[in-house]
């Protein structure tokens, strides 16, 4: 709404003296030169080496004797069919995503709610303190989650579950990831409590005035309200299950990567040294990523709400 | 429920209501607490463990907390210290003899009364343990991994690549929040799509790059120069921000003749300040924790390494899950500190909605 408004104002502002075709190309171009920086380091950092690892990917490139390297054609990508470590680290990587999104997505919007309540005080302090957890490097939080769920030593045994009476709970694989997902929902969390302020209150006011209860008004205002924060909490999220780029490192060596997928490829890059089957996988889990990214999208036009956008499309 | 809603609405001042608000506010107040307490479990674990001495790391019926436990000095010998069950109660005696139907004991505090005989096995006996803390774990770190140099390196590569991926990404969402260029839409979804692609694909091609052709190993250029190309994830935050301003200012100044430049510098950045501040914070602690780049390419360069790597380096030649908590605690202190010093900045006001104010 607020777009047609500008869109209107705009167009009389333009429709003075100039021819308004070249002033939209002109527009344009300034709009390129501003994106530069972004383009220039997308082609040189992310698709000439994509295309260089395409390459690779048909060779037997291996570290210790590069200058043998002979092209093989689709020989790795025959391997990688046969390959169980392949399938099962995909499928890894996916129940990886499938375990921890849900679980991430739901603790972060709950907690964003809980902490917009307006009887909550001391939102200053708690804020930070609910993020905190986000940035323990890895390496430790591994060794707090054996410290924590340890049978017979560990705290949720000795201060839980003993003076209960109850047996230990035995340490699954999941426990840890749905921990490690757990303490990593700072940015989702406080990306979502920033879109919750910004909701208008005279629309949360008028549903209220209207008869509808605080569950009501939550799932049919604050939820679509904020829907683009969730779809962008999702990325950040399906990013950590197929290692892209990351919004707070937690400090993961190649090798200790959590998502399945990633630490496959990256056993045949340091320690097997099979530089061209590693960008054979690497290539393989390229286009699955992208697939689901695209389903994403895709999904994203039905369920997110992007007032913006209309302006976009008017061009 | 009924009653509550009328209440609500009309007459606010009854005390009933009043009441009722207390309560509501005093059960969520005490739920977040609670919340807080269990969420922030991990970072009790790791303070506790990290002051923890070796001695305790390797006794399972030791408390919690960090303790020592207790020796008597009698007759020149330091003596371990148990709680011995006898018919007066708990008794904490000092072990002279043991044996294994009966051991001689001496209580600590009347060591003049001599030898007590106790019938029953010593072995089966707790120790007792007195509260001990030790910052050893700590000082360690910081002298193994050079903690001061490493965080004078931290700070030199988060400074330099921060200006450069803020300039950046402040330009790049600029561009992308108030230009009309033909494709931008599908420009915006390819900047998306960038966070997806995976570090693994880009890796061997990108270290032949840095280490073959630029001969950058052991420097600090690839963790700076990949940030000069601004950052998709910020780029998105920002331009969200951006579009959430009013454009009725950036259209006066436009009619006023300023230059797309003058409006992003005195119109757009100065109502974005904390999205700018939040962008700034969460590179920092990027960097700040950031491992692969640094220990794939300062390997050879132990005076350049960053605090994490160095840190990471001296934990995983020290098995000792304290020295490791130490050190992660160590790491972890500037982020927090940070991140309390500017939670006013810190993600305050950020707007991923797009709606305009």
């Amino acid at each position: 709404m607020a777009g047609t408004f500008w869109t209107n104002n705009r167009q009389t502002a333009l429709a003075e003296p100039h021819p308004q075709a070249g002033m939209r190309r002109r527009e344009g171009w300034i709009g390129l030169l501003f994106l530069s920086p972004w383009l220039l380091g997308f082609v040189l950092l992310k698709f000439l080496p994509i295309l260089a690892a395409l390459g690779f990917s048909f060779t037997d490139f291996h570290m210790l004797r590069p200058e043998q390297t002979r092209f093989i054609g689709l020989e790795n990508y025959l391997r990688a069919l046969t390959d169980i470590g392949v399938g099962g680290s995909l499928m890894g990587s996916l129940g990886y995503f499938l375990l921890t999104v849900p679980v991430q997505l739901l603790a972060a919007l709950g907690l964003a709610a809980l902490l917009s309540s307006e009887r909550i005080f001391g939102k200053a302090l708690l804020r930070p303190l609910f993020f905190m957890p986000s940035i323990i490097p890895a390496g430790a939080i591994l060794f707090i989650w054996i410290g924590f769920v340890d049978e017979r030593a560990g705290w949720l045994n000795r201060l839980v579950m003993e003076p209960l009476g109850m047996p230990p709970i035995p340490i699954t694989f999941a426990s840890a990831i749905v921990l490690f997902a757990l303490w990593s929902i700072g940015p989702g969390f406080l990306i979502m409590y920033g879109a919750m302020q910004s909701i208008p209150k005279e629309i949360i006011e008028a549903a209220r005035v209207d008869g509808a209860g605080p569950l009501l008004r939550f799932v049919s205002i604050v939820i679509p309200m904020i829907s683009p924060a969730i779809f962008f909490s999702l990325v950040i999220n399906l990013t950590s299950a197929f290692g892209g780029t990351v919004l707070l490192d937690r400090g993961y060596l190649f090798s200790r990567s959590l998502s399945p997928m990633e630490g496959y490829i990256n056993y045949m890059m340091f320690n097997q040294f099979e530089l061209g089957y590693a960008a054979t996988l690497a290539w393989v889990m390229f286009v699955v990523t992208m697939s689901i990214t695209i389903a994403l999208f895709r999904s994203a036009s039905r369920w997110v709400y992007f007032p913006e956008e209309h302006d976009d499309e008017e061009i | 429920m009924k009653r509550f809603r009328l209440l609500k609405r009309g007459d606010e001042s009854t005390l009933t209501f009043q009441l009722w608000e207390f309560t509501g506010s005093a059960l969520v107040m005490l739920f977040v607490f609670i919340l807080l307490v269990t969420y922030l479990f991990p970072l009790a674990y790791m303070v506790t463990t990290s002051l923890k001495g070796p001695q305790q790391l390797q006794d399972s019926k030791s408390p919690l907390t960090p303790a020592a436990r207790v020796f008597y000095e009698y007759q020149g010998k330091q003596l371990p210290v148990y709680q011995v069950p006898t018919e007066q109660g708990l008794r904490e005696w000092a072990l002279v003899k043991g044996g294994r139907a009966s051991s001689e004991f001496v209580d600590p505090r009347h060591p003049e009364a001599g030898l007590i005989t106790w019938e029953g096995s010593w072995r089966a006996l707790d120790y007792v343990y007195r509260p001990e803390v030790t910052f050893d774990n700590f000082e360690y770190i910081w002298g193994a991994a050079k903690i001061p140099q490493a965080a004078q390196n931290t700070l030199v590569v988060a400074f330099i690549s921060g200006l450069g991926v803020l300039a950046a990404s402040i330009a790049v969402a600029y561009g992308f929040s108030r230009f009309r260029i033909p494709g931008g839409k599908w420009l915006f979804y390819l900047l998306i799509a960038t966070i997806l692609i995976p570090d693994s694909i880009t890796l061997v091609p990108t270290y032949f790059l840095y280490v073959r052709v630029l001969d950058w190993n052991g420097t600090q250029y690839p963790l700076i120069v990949p940030h000069l190309f601004g950052n998709a994830i910020f780029i998105f935050l920002l331009r969200q921000n951006f579009k959430s301003i009013p454009r009725d200012l950036d259209e006066a100044a436009m009619l006023d003749g300023a230059g797309p430049l003058r409006i992003l510098v005195s119109i757009i950045l100065p109502q974005s300040i904390p999205a700018v501040a939040t962008v700034a914070l969460l590179h920092f602690f990027y960097t700040w924790n950031e491992l692969r780049v640094a220990s794939l390419y300062l390997g050879i360069a132990p005076d350049l390494r960053t605090v994490s790597y160095s840190i990471q380096t001296i934990q995983s030649l020290s098995p000792s899950p304290a020295v490791l908590q130490a050190g992660a605690l160590l790491a972890m202190a500037v982020p927090v500190l940070v991140l309390f010093l500017f939670q006013r900045f810190f993600m305050q006001d950020m707007v991923v909605t797009g709606t305009e104010k």
